[in-house]
């Protein structure tokens, strides 16, 4: 306090709360940390360089992959190959590349045992949980963003942009179809959001880095199994999996985008209830033990 | 310890809730008949007229097939699942239907409403076709993956073809009283297939068997006594539901 009385009049100083950092501060704050971080740096590296043998592979084999969407057509267009590089992403490569950071944001303040530090003088809990919410969502959202726009040059390059057999059977010309994939591709962000969050619960639930990262992974291809079997389809709703399949309706004819809807209620449901859930966890928390 | 306990109940809780909301529902598939056979014959006129143009075909396009199919999985009709069949007919004038009147098309449904219709190679031809320019390319309509919107319409579209009886006998082996049996299998379609197989050898009629089979069902029907000697024995075949071959001439083992 003493300290910050004395600044030069000229310093901005926060009103209402002298001596606290705003949260922009604890932002930069954290994004400070996330670029310490040699593992951030190898996701977005991943993400960028990681389509292309993916594509070069995929693009080279004699047979189709034809039982995915999209494989029929891989070989022979860039345009199909990015989308089956899509859904194979969305199976468990998207929940991998969001929870590598949104899984250990808040551990890795209880594996360094560094709670006490940051809370006790520089910044309130809220803050705290927003700015490294605001930075696992940020940093889920530039991934998925790099690793798009990887995919869809690396297999359009590899694969040409000849017109797309749709999910209608309908040809789409190559103009059409590069919006449309793209588009695509932007359908996902909404479900890698709602992973974020999904991984920011079991981060600050668990105070174990391991389970932050794992554990959404595991429960997402545990949705996925579920999503897929007959019986019990309706569950399909509620489940965080199910948005990754909405962009389904871009590509039919005619197209539909009910799903695309349905997809944006549940996945904000499960980010307002994780997101609930995780802050009462944190607010509760005793940090005197360290 | 205890946070673990609690935490466990909430998921069990959590799974039991949404189990019993799945249960109460009744499975609340968005997959049904009617939107297949809305979705089939659109998806199935693209592909088709996509085949056309490569062939070089003139006057076909998605609105001149008029296609019309009927969908059914054998059980329910609803559900995703590899044993939807559709019977589709459809109107090219340089490929006419068979004499049932409809192609059978193979369909394996997923849950997330869609799936992989298979065409009857009779009706499209194979994997790969030759074009217009004398090159071997992939064939767009022999296998086709599509989805269908699970918000479209889910009212009957009221499409129904006849079931088609296939005598699946190529020989008949009289038991030594001179009774011989044919097996008969009436396909998928609807109401089944009613009717009477009259049989004849050498001018003279031996009597006839009636048959009444479900769809998807079939019978070993004995035929009238043939009397000894007999080399070979015309079935002619009469229906009252169902379609197929008006008769066959069968070869007799042992006789």
């Amino acid at each position: 306090m003493t300290a910050t009385s004395t600044l030069p009049a000229s310093a901005p100083v926060t009103a209402g709360t002298p001596g606290r950092p705003g949260l922009g501060a604890t932002i930069r704050w954290e994004l400070r940390k996330l670029r310490a971080q040699h593992r951030t740096k190898a996701v977005l590296l991943g993400a960028l360089l990681g389509p292309v043998p993916i594509a070069l592979v995929i693009h080279a084999q004699g047979r189709p992959p034809k039982d995915t969407l999209f494989g029929r057509y891989a070989t022979t267009n860039g345009f199909a190959l990015s989308l089956l590089i899509l859904g194979f992403a969305a199976q468990w490569v998207l929940p991998l590349l969001t929870a590598v950071v949104a899984g250990d944001i808040f551990s890795s303040e209880d594996t360094h045992g560094t709670w006490k530090t940051v809370l006790t003088r520089s910044a309130s809990r809220a803050q705290l949980f927003t700015a490294k919410t605001v930075t696992a969502v940020g940093f889920a959202v530039l991934t998925l963003l790099v690793l798009s726009a990887s995919t869809i040059a690396s297999s359009v390059l590899v694969g040409g942009h000849q017109a797309l057999t749709g999910l209608g059977g309908q040809l789409i010309a190559p103009s059409t179809a590069l919006k449309l994939v793209g588009a695509s591709w932007l359908t996902t962000i909404p479900p890698t959001i709602g992973f974020a969050c999904l991984a920011i619960l079991l981060s600050v639930w668990s105070r174990s880095s391991a389970v932050g990262i794992a554990a959404p992974v595991v429960i997402g291809m545990v949705m996925q199994l579920v999503g897929a079997m007959g019986g019990v389809e309706a569950l399909r709703p509620f489940l965080l999996t199910t948005p990754y399949e909405a962009w389904h309706g871009l590509l039919a004819a005619p197209r539909f985008t009910g799903p695309l809807v349905e997809g944006l209620l549940t996945t904000g449901a499960w980010a307002a209830v994780t997101l609930a859930v995780s802050f009462a966890l944190l607010r509760r928390r005793d940090i005197t033990g360290g | 310890m205890r946070r673990s306990i609690i935490t466990a109940a909430v998921v069990l809780l959590v799974l039991a809730g949404l189990g019993s909301v799945a249960v109460a529902t009744g499975g609340g598939s968005t997959v049904t008949s009617a939107r297949l056979e809305r979705s089939l014959t659109a998806s199935f006129s693209q592909v088709y007229s996509q085949q056309a143009r490569l062939l070089g075909h003139r006057g076909v396009t998605p609105a001149s097939l008029h296609a019309k199919a009927m969908c059914d999985n054998g059980g329910s009709n609803v559900g995703p699942g590899s044993s939807w069949n559709c019977l589709m007919s459809f109107h090219d004038p340089g490929n006419p239907m068979p004499t049932t009147g409809y192609g059978k098309f193979e369909l394996n449904v997923h849950s997330n409403d869609c799936y992989t219709a298979g065409s009857p190679s009779t009706l499209v031809g194979f994997q790969t076709i030759t074009d217009k320019q004398g090159r071997t390319v992939n064939n767009p309509a022999y296998e086709f993956d599509a989805c269908f919107d699970p918000g479209s319409s889910n009212e009957p579209t009221g499409v129904t073809f006849p079931s088609a009886l296939t005598i699946t006998t190529t020989a008949l082996t009289p038991d030594p009283q001179g009774r011989a049996t044919v097996a008969a299998l009436c396909g998928t379609g609807a109401d089944g297939c009613v009717g009477s197989i009259t049989v004849t050898t050498h001018g003279q009629k031996l009597g006839s068997v009636p048959f009444h089979l479900a769809e998807n069902e079939t019978a070993k029907l004995t035929l009238p006594q043939l009397p000894p000697g007999t080399k070979e024995a015309d079935l002619a075949v009469s229906y009252q539901q169902g379609v197929g071959s008006s008769g066959t001439t069968l070869p007799v083992q042992g006789g």
